[in-house]
């Protein structure tokens, strides 16, 4: 075993973490905007965004690839106007997690929100909050359980997305190579000892993040 | 200190539809719209306090314009500057008493600390004699701890009037006479114009100044007969 | 009177259905053949052409690198046949016991290439341009477990290229994954083998063919204990035929 095992946990955790992040924030914006406002085609851009929950992953790759490849119409657009190639990076892993993972915390996120008492917000609106005051102080803390449990359930898939990312972002040790694909690839050259060391350190990162969790959201205590 | 409200507003639900055509004005101190459930006191009190935007209409209070929707003023609700108590109280249930009744005097998107203090905070729960309950959460509290922690929420930022949807239905009958003597009480001290909506009639006894009578969106022209208040509504044709 | 018994006729028609399905994977007229994902075209050209002369038996393909086969083939899976792109997966298939003896035997032979897309305008001619700035990724099979990524490195360290090229590489599951980054556009060049750069010819070049330090050939065996070892000899036989032969010369292989 050597030191490349930590660096592929650390890109591992990297990319994630970084997934993570941002569906936090876009599921939380989206959910609650599924949640609160009425529109023409609400259902059916519900049903558009949880798409990538039922397509298989290589087949969201293939999608991906054929989009922000080089020859894709938004990846010749990248590549013409920043000079930026997804393909290969470890940005492009970012982007596959985050469209596979994005339905998790938008369906937690929305059922949250549906289920927060707006008499609570408007306690809050007439004791003088406004609108960001009131979805900061009292919307996104009563619906915190069912965020962070979408969220979880994010960081996890994303921990383990493979079938997109192999395609988007390739197997480039040090870049790309995450834990997934070095299990994948460990099993392919016959390397058993490796694989079983890599998978043994993916489910310890996991439940470690679950424990740690945990202590974010305390269970509701029984009456 | 005058209320002037003459709005229209229509609710539509799956089943039925309802028309509310509000007008009234009063000078007096204490004011009671009192009517039976589903005549539109709360739609009536929501509107008054930015809660609910009418269709149409004007709504003053003390001179000045909260709402105008020919001129497009619309008041919002932290504007207006009234405390309101809501009929099961509203308490923020993962708050303790303290952070309850400091909410309104915390600026920021960051809600009060458990410890929140100052002495608008401690003058109301003494007042209320919460002092002991002060780091316990609603659901840890009697029903009169919950009204008198809503009731301190309300008033700890000074506002210039105060709306009481139906303050004392979620009481027990033997809690409540007891309730209407301390907000009595209350209300000689504190002194500000009070607009309560009720269907209980001894409530109207107690505070009612002046008294409104609401029924089916409107307000009628004299009290109905005792005895001849539905307590449920049917529906509307 | 009888009854019916709806859900006992539904359990029954649901338990018949599972037992078909599952034992659909056991018809024993099967042949499963492993084979290199390079050869992929030309023995499904062969499948038909064998099922013909031997009525009642069905080829079944698997193609992936060579390496990946091997690993499912030491924990057991079911095939009859293996054909592997380099000694090297093959020589491990042997150490861990499970080839049938006596059945190993080289049947064709390939060639090394570097390829470019084709509408590249850097002027790649050979491994020593790989060096340029304007080439940013080069696809290469991943050698611990792609026979073309073995042929390639040593092909590149006796040029004493492969310091220069392989912080440049982007690791290819199989050859045919190499050849589709570089159709893609998505890698400035590639190396594969020249049966491979034959398949894509609208949307690949050769720009050079490589000398490797070994022969490219592909040796066949009979896996051990495989379901099927009489339909397997005859296929090994049957690769070595002048029609077969003919077949794996036009998508351009060569002598063993």
């Amino acid at each position: 075993m050597d030191a490349s095992v930590w660096i592929t946990l650390a890109l591992t955790l990297k990319v994630a973490g970084c997934a993570t992040v941002i569906n936090l924030v876009l599921g939380v914006a989206v959910g609650w905007l599924l949640a609160r406002r009425r529109f023409i085609g609400r259902e059916f851009l519900d049903a558009v965004l949880t798409l990538p929950m039922v397509l298989p992953p290589t087949v969201l790759g293939y999608y991906l690839l054929v989009v922000i490849g080089k020859r894709g119409w938004l990846g010749a657009w990248l590549q013409n106007t920043f000079g930026i190639n997804l393909i290969f990076t470890w940005q492009g892993a970012v982007l596959a997690a985050t469209i596979v993972a994005f339905p998790l915390v938008l369906k937690s996120a929305r059922t949250a929100f549906e289920l927060v008492d707006p008499q609570l917000e408007r306690a809050a609106r007439v004791l003088g909050l406004n609108e960001w005051q009131v979805f900061f102080r009292v919307t996104v803390p009563m619906a915190w359980p069912g965020i962070l449990a979408g969220t979880l359930l994010v960081f996890a898939r994303s921990l383990g997305e493979f079938g997109a990312t192999l395609m988007v972002a390739g197997s480039i040790p040090g870049r790309t190579q995450t834990l997934s694909v070095a299990v994948y690839e460990a099993v392919q050259a016959g390397e058993d000892n490796v694989a079983s060391f890599l998978v043994a350190i993916t489910s310890i990162t996991c439940i470690v993040v679950l424990l740690a969790s945990g202590r974010l959201a305390p269970t509701v205590r029984a009456r | 200190m005058s209320f002037e409200v003459d709005i229209r507003k229509t609710v539509r639900s799956e089943r039925r539809s309802f028309e509310l055509r509000v007008q009234f004005r009063t000078r007096a101190r204490r004011t009671v719209i009192f009517g039976p459930s589903g005549a539109g006191k709360s739609l009536t009190l929501q509107a008054i306090a930015g809660l609910l935007t009418p269709d149409a209409g004007r709504i003053a209070f003390g001179g000045e314009v909260l709402f105008d929707a020919a001129a497009q003023v619309d008041l919002p609700a932290r504007r207006r500057d009234f405390g309101y108590l809501f009929q099961d109280y509203a308490l923020f249930p993962k708050l303790n008493v303290r952070q309850n009744i400091a909410f309104a005097l915390q600026p920021g998107l960051r809600n009060p600390s458990a410890h929140a203090g100052g002495d608008a905070v401690e003058k109301w729960l003494r007042a209320f004699e919460l002092a002991e309950v002060a780091s316990q959460r609603p659901d840890e509290l009697s029903g009169g701890q919950r009204q008198r922690t809503a009731l301190a929420r309300a008033l700890v930022h000074s506002p210039r009037a105060l709306l009481l949807d139906e303050p004392f239905s979620a009481l027990d009958p033997e809690l409540r006479q007891r309730m209407r003597q301390e907000l009595d009480d209350l209300l000689q001290r504190i002194d500000i114009p009070v607009l309560m909506i009720t269907h209980d009639p001894d409530d109207l006894d107690r505070f009612g100044d002046e008294a409104l009578y609401l029924r089916d969106g409107r307000i009628a022209e004299r009290p109905l007969a005792p005895g001849a208040m539905p307590s449920r509504r049917t529906t509307v044709a | 009177m009888n009854h019916p018994h709806p859900r006992r006729e539904l359990g029954a028609a649901l338990l018949a259905a599972a037992i078909a399905t599952f034992s659909f994977a056991a018809n024993a007229a099967d042949l499963t053949v492993s084979a290199a994902a390079s050869l992929t075209n030309a023995f499904k050209e062969l499948g038909p052409a064998f099922e013909a002369q031997n009525p009642g038996t069905t080829v079944v393909f698997n193609f992936a690198s060579s390496d990946a086969l091997l690993a499912q083939i030491a924990k057991g899976a079911p095939a009859d046949v293996f054909a592997s792109a380099d000694q090297d997966a093959m020589d491990k298939a042997d150490a861990q016991k499970v080839l049938a003896a006596g059945t190993r035997r080289n049947f064709v032979g390939n060639t090394l290439v570097m390829i470019v897309p084709s509408d590249s305008t850097l002027g790649l001619k050979g491994p020593a341009d790989l060096a340029k700035l304007e080439v940013k990724r080069v696809a290469i099979g991943n050698p611990a477990s792609v026979p073309v990524g073995r042929y390639t490195r040593g092909a590149l360290e006796a040029a004493k290229l492969w310091g220069t090229v392989e912080p440049k590489a982007v690791m290819a599951q199989s050859v045919r994954q190499a050849l589709d980054y570089v159709a893609r556009g998505e890698t400035e060049a590639g190396f594969v083998y020249a049966t491979d750069a034959g398949i894509m010819k609208d949307k690949v070049k050769v720009v050079a063919t490589i000398p490797t330090e070994t022969s490219v050939t592909y040796p066949i065996a009979a896996v051990a204990g495989s379901p099927n070892p009489d339909a397997a000899r005859k296929f090994l036989d049957f690769v070595l035929t002048p029609a077969a032969q003919a077949v794996l010369a036009r998508y351009g292989f060569g002598k063993p």
